[in-house]
């Protein structure tokens, strides 16, 4: 019985002790957390892969109206400028129809160039479609998650693309959803190269909606204009991909690059499969096997 | 009597679950793909707005370990290659200890105080989010977008705050006058 008693009086003595010291014990418990999050940076990975997988199908439930409402209200805005509209398409489509000869008649002439010079071409992409269902966008991120995943065949490090232009690669693969990692993310380095003079450099994002251009070998080449595409160097990305065209040469070295993609008004973004002779880098013989499912391309 | 005693029980359970499920809503509405310009981006920002809210007026429905797993769960849907997870978390609980804490300021006082004490906390919301990240990943980040997120939530939250306490059990404006600015944690009567 004095046994019980004791014992009650513990516990109570513990409860109160824990309350007293809750608002620590909690603080302590945050900072533990983020303590994990940096010394195992894989467990995080995990934890984040498993909340994304559990969260997706709620967003995709939220995703639809909330798409179908924008796009009523594009549709409003739109056909208030119908008539120039249509005016400014008709105009585009006489140039578009002009490129189109020019490109058929290139795209022969490559086809027989490359039979005669015994090209071999690279690895055959494919895409797969997916709908945006969640943005990853806040004051430090700039993301988005989509409804499809490993059982797709995602992997990370692909490239997504829109109908403009690269958008940005997967960072994170669930089972059924991925996030990806816009170009314009703090975190984002891309290899490309300037369409015009073949010039490598470095693509970073600083999180505000136009990208730098870094890395050149000189500033002096670079135009106004100029189009930006993936090199395809580091192997995951297909070559060529159009990521943005340059709108500033300012002096102090610093190239800024408007993306084609429109990331304010993402509904569907294709990821491209390039097969995974990519991620380690041409198909020759002497190439390694395939490395396993999950490998990072960082 | 026996519906009555079940109706009671689930109407018990409701109120004890509401805060917390509200939470969970708006920490998913976070990445809900509004493409509204300013909105979306201060988004992340309204979870702490619904703590600051039902701290007020009900702090014990919403205990300290559910805002820590609530935290962890937006840092870990918010992503970010190398952001701190648990951040979040560190600003909720510390918001409830702020609010719980200053209740004689905060709590049956009017509309404007409140949104006062909702700015400063805010400020010191994003200020933590944005220290932790920036010294977590190392890397020197623009604090203005993070000063805007809050703008915009300073500006949401005579929009938002009505409609929580609509929502949630009892409203600390409805306070008798006798006991207005001394109320105690779960006091609404005196």
């Amino acid at each position: 019985m004095a046994i019980r008693d004791d014992f009650e009086i513990v516990a109570s003595q513990v409860r109160t002790a824990v309350q007293r010291f809750a608002l620590g014990l909690l603080m302590i418990a945050a900072f533990g957390a983020m303590l994990l999050g940096k010394a195992d940076t894989v467990l995080v990975e995990h934890a984040r892969v498993l909340a994304l997988d559990l969260a997706s199908p709620v967003l995709e439930a939220i995703a639809r109206p909330v798409a179908a409402a924008n796009r009523v209200i594009a549709d409003l805005k739109e056909f208030a400028s119908l008539r120039e509209e249509n005016a400014r398409l008709r105009e585009e489509n006489v140039r578009l129809l002009a490129w189109q000869t020019a490109a058929r008649r290139l795209e022969n002439e490559n086809e027989r160039m490359r039979g005669l010079a015994n090209f071999r071409e690279g690895p055959e992409a494919s895409f797969i479609t997916a709908r945006i269902v969640g943005d990853s966008v806040s004051a430090y991120v700039r993301g988005a998650l989509l409804n499809v995943g490993r059982k797709a065949g995602v992997a990370s490090g692909q490239a997504v693309v829109t109908g403009e232009g690269l958008a940005g690669r997967i960072a994170e693969v669930g089972e059924n959803s991925a996030r990806v990692l816009f170009v314009t993310d703090v975190n984002s380095r891309l290899p490309v190269l300037i369409e015009r003079t073949r010039e490598r450099a470095i693509l970073a994002g600083d999180n505000s909606p136009k990208l730098r251009l870094s890395l050149l070998q000189s500033v002096a080449g670079v135009q106004r204009g100029d189009r930006i595409v993936t090199s395809g160097h580091g192997g995951s990305f297909p070559v060529g991909i159009p990521v943005g065209e340059v709108v500033e040469t300012g002096e102090g070295s610093s190239v800024r690059v408007r993306p084609f993609a429109d990331f304010s008004r993402l509904e569907f973004v294709r990821v491209v499969d390039y097969g995974v002779t990519g991620l380690v880098g041409g198909s020759g013989p002497a190439a390694p096997a395939a490395p396993p499912a999950g490998v990072r391309i960082r | 009597m026996r519906a009555d005693g079940l109706l009671a029980m689930l109407d018990r359970w409701g109120r004890y679950a509401l805060p917390g499920a509200v939470l969970l809503f708006f920490v998913l509405l976070t990445l809900a793909p509004l493409r509204a310009p300013y909105l979306s981006g201060a988004l992340p920002l309204l979870p702490a707005l619904v703590v600051f809210q039902f701290s007020l007026a009900t702090p014990e429905r919403l205990p300290g370990p559910l805002l820590l797993v609530m935290g962890i769960l937006l840092d870990l849907l918010l992503g970010g290659p190398g952001a701190p997870v648990g951040v979040s978390a560190l600003g909720f609980v510390l918001i409830r200890a702020a609010v719980v804490n200053n209740r004689r300021y905060l709590v049956g006082v009017p509309f404007l105080f409140q949104w006062f004490g909702f700015c400063l906390l805010a400020l010191g919301f994003v200020a933590l989010v944005w220290f932790f990240t920036a010294f977590w990943t190392w890397t020197a980040i623009d604090p203005l977008p993070a000063l805007m997120q809050n703008a915009v939530v300073i500006v949401i939250y005579p929009l938002l705050a009505p409609l929580l306490a609509r929502v949630r059990a009892r409203d600390p404006l409805n306070v008798p006058d006798a006991s207005r600015g001394t109320a105690r944690p779960g006091e609404t009567t005196s």
